[in-house]
């Protein structure tokens, strides 16, 4: 009796040291921020000041109704994240097609596609914007054609568009070899088959490949997901917000209002709103693409 | 005949991929040409090769950034978070996978939801926090707030592993002695190998190319930035110098890069295995 109650001791003992270190770590780095952040986000404060006052939820009255940053900046995620969501998929997934061919220089172009893929994204922001300015410049030069001759980064529509290109050049790697390694676990007898029935390569592809693709298309569109609505990097160093302030991310506008406009409480009330949209998307997403794949 | 076209098919579509590949690495050798060039040089024509090779951009960069120092502070921050996030994850993850019970389930929960929460909204109270408690402009303080922020993913991937070690190999080592800590890094730690792999490719890149947490926890002085923070700092010092800020980025990512050459294989399967798991 005293034996079998020392040993449940004994276990529960070693429960503990196994499982709190990993625990305190992540209280310190989420949980603790996160009650913190709950509480600022009802509080008017600017970091300084010994003591925020208390206001309830007015900053989050002030964000849905009178604060055109947030208005701007959340259209702005939203537009970039459905584009850069479909078109990094629909580019990787044809190229993974390609490449799934079994070409000689494959493992050059899967490598040199997963390159940018190991870089720092605000160094890929600056090296873009370095090409904008100055290499479109000498391109233009020598080419004469007028694509150069744009302000790229000067234009509020062009701007958009190069933040989105430049995200999809860094990453469409990432989804590139996740695509690849989706399409080797599709059967090859089930294309062969298909061929012998006399599908063309049009049909397979629709009929055969793409549904057996399900699981790699819901990892790869959640990844997109969970990264492009966060993005603020990659805008940070390419435009800075810039030109007029039209290419500001919801992160960057938090950024932006705690960290340059020091308001502390505000910021935090907005970076409460960014969680709870990333939490319904995310609930939403898994539970459209687990029914998908069961009916698959 | 059918044969044959799908031959010269198969060369047209080689030879259009390979251009497609060059044309999307262009911006980087662009990059690495103009950190060979001088002032002049980069003004007047970007994608020319320069007349001759100058060297100097690099020492002057060397030297004006301190690049062994950022270096070596890459290296610590990147070592102590990866230690300690395998360490601390793989403890918990096998016990938590080990012990069915309620408590042993919430524990995972409270382990895996922070996956959920957006770096962005917690960065402010994270940074208060840090500097509360001694961690802020530090490099190995950096280290160790690492350990939190990379724990939910990695104990994640590291349960789903442990629970496919079938349970008679922990119960063979308790029968020849072993308990504990013991039991777990003499027997189950080396059959984790390749989930370890895995989740120290993927917190590798993760850590070294971080931007947002280095710049509030240790931009405040040159002897604890990383090499991301001051190629940032510096192309905002010098906005027209174009050769310099060049040969900073190269002297940024370098290493990555010559990593990636030699790793290629693994860096490729383990960000694959741990998309596919996480």
């Amino acid at each position: 009796m005293l034996k079998t109650l020392g040993r449940k001791w004994r276990e529960k003992i070693e429960f503990g040291i196994f499982t709190l270190p990993v625990l305190i770590c992540i209280a310190v780095a989420f949980y603790i921020p996160f009650a913190m952040t709950v509480r600022y986000s009802m509080t008017k404060w600017n970091g300084i000041s010994k003591n925020p006052v208390f206001v309830g939820l007015d900053n989050f009255k002030q964000i849905f109704t009178g604060d055109t940053n947030f208005a701007d900046s959340a259209w702005f995620t939203v537009k970039y994240a459905v584009l850069y969501i479909v078109l990094v998929n629909v580019l990787a997934i044809l190229l993974a097609v390609v490449l799934d061919m079994k070409l000689k220089t494959t493992p050059w172009l899967r490598a040199a596609f997963f390159i940018p893929y190991i870089l720092s994204l605000v160094i890929v922001g600056f090296i873009w914007k370095f090409i904008f300015m100055q290499g479109f410049n000498s391109l233009g030069e020598s080419t004469g054609w007028s694509v150069f001759a744009l302000s790229w980064l000067g234009t509020p529509g062009l701007a958009f568009i190069s933040i989105l290109l430049v995200s999809i050049w860094q990453s469409i790697g990432f989804y590139l070899v996740i695509y690849i390694a989706g399409l080797q676990s599709v059967p090859e007898d089930l294309k062969e088959a298909a061929t012998v029935d006399g599908a063309g390569p049009m049909r397979k592809f629709f009929s055969i490949t793409l549904p057996l693709l399900a699981p790699s298309i819901t990892i790869s569109v959640f990844m997109a997901l969970t990264n492009s609505i966060k993005v603020f990097d990659v805008i940070l160093s390419l435009t800075g917000g810039g030109p007029g302030g039209t290419t500001y991310s919801i992160a960057y506008d938090i950024y932006r209002d705690t960290f340059q406009n020091n308001l502390y409480g505000y910021g935090t009330a907005k970076a409460l709103i960014l969680f709870l949209a990333v939490l319904v998307v995310t609930i939403l997403q898994l539970a459209f693409f687990k029914r998908r794949e069961v009916e698959a | 005949m059918n044969k044959n076209n799908n031959k010269t098919g198969r060369i047209v579509v080689e030879v259009v991929m390979v251009l497609l590949s060059l044309l999307f690495l262009y911006p980087l050798f662009l990059t690495i040409l103009n950190s060979f060039k001088s002032f002049s040089e980069v003004m007047t024509d970007v994608i020319a090769l320069p007349k001759h090779l100058v060297f100097s951009n690099y020492s002057y960069v060397w030297q004006f950034i301190n690049y062994p120092k950022l270096f070596m502070n890459n290296l610590v921050i990147t070592v102590i978070g990866l230690l300690g996030i395998v360490f601390v994850s793989s403890i918990a993850a096998y016990k938590l996978a080990r012990t069915k019970n309620r408590l042993s389930g919430i524990f995972y929960f409270l382990c895996i939801m922070p996956m959920l929460i957006p770096f962005q909204s917690i960065m402010l109270t994270v940074l208060q926090i840090a500097k509360k408690i001694g961690l802020s402009e530090s490099t190995w303080g950096l280290g160790l707030l690492y350990w939190g922020f990379g724990a939910p993913l990695a104990v994640f991937i590291y349960h789903g592993f442990v629970k496919g070690i079938p349970l008679e190999i922990d119960e063979s080592a308790t029968i020849d002695g072993a308990s504990g800590f013991r039991l777990f890094f003499s027997v189950i730690f080396p059959l984790l190998k390749s989930v370890t792999t895995t989740i120290v490719i993927i917190d590798v890149m993760w850590i070294w190319n971080d931007f947002l947490l280095p710049l509030l926890m240790v931009n405040g002085s040159p002897d604890t930035k990383t090499l991301t923070l001051a190629a940032y700092t510096f192309v905002g010092q010098y906005t027209s110098d174009w050769q310099y800020a060049m040969t900073a980025m190269v002297m940024a990512v370098l290493p990555s890069i010559v990593v990636f050459i030699f790793l290629q294989k693994y860096i490729v399967k383990g960000v694959v295995a741990g998309a596919v798991k996480g």
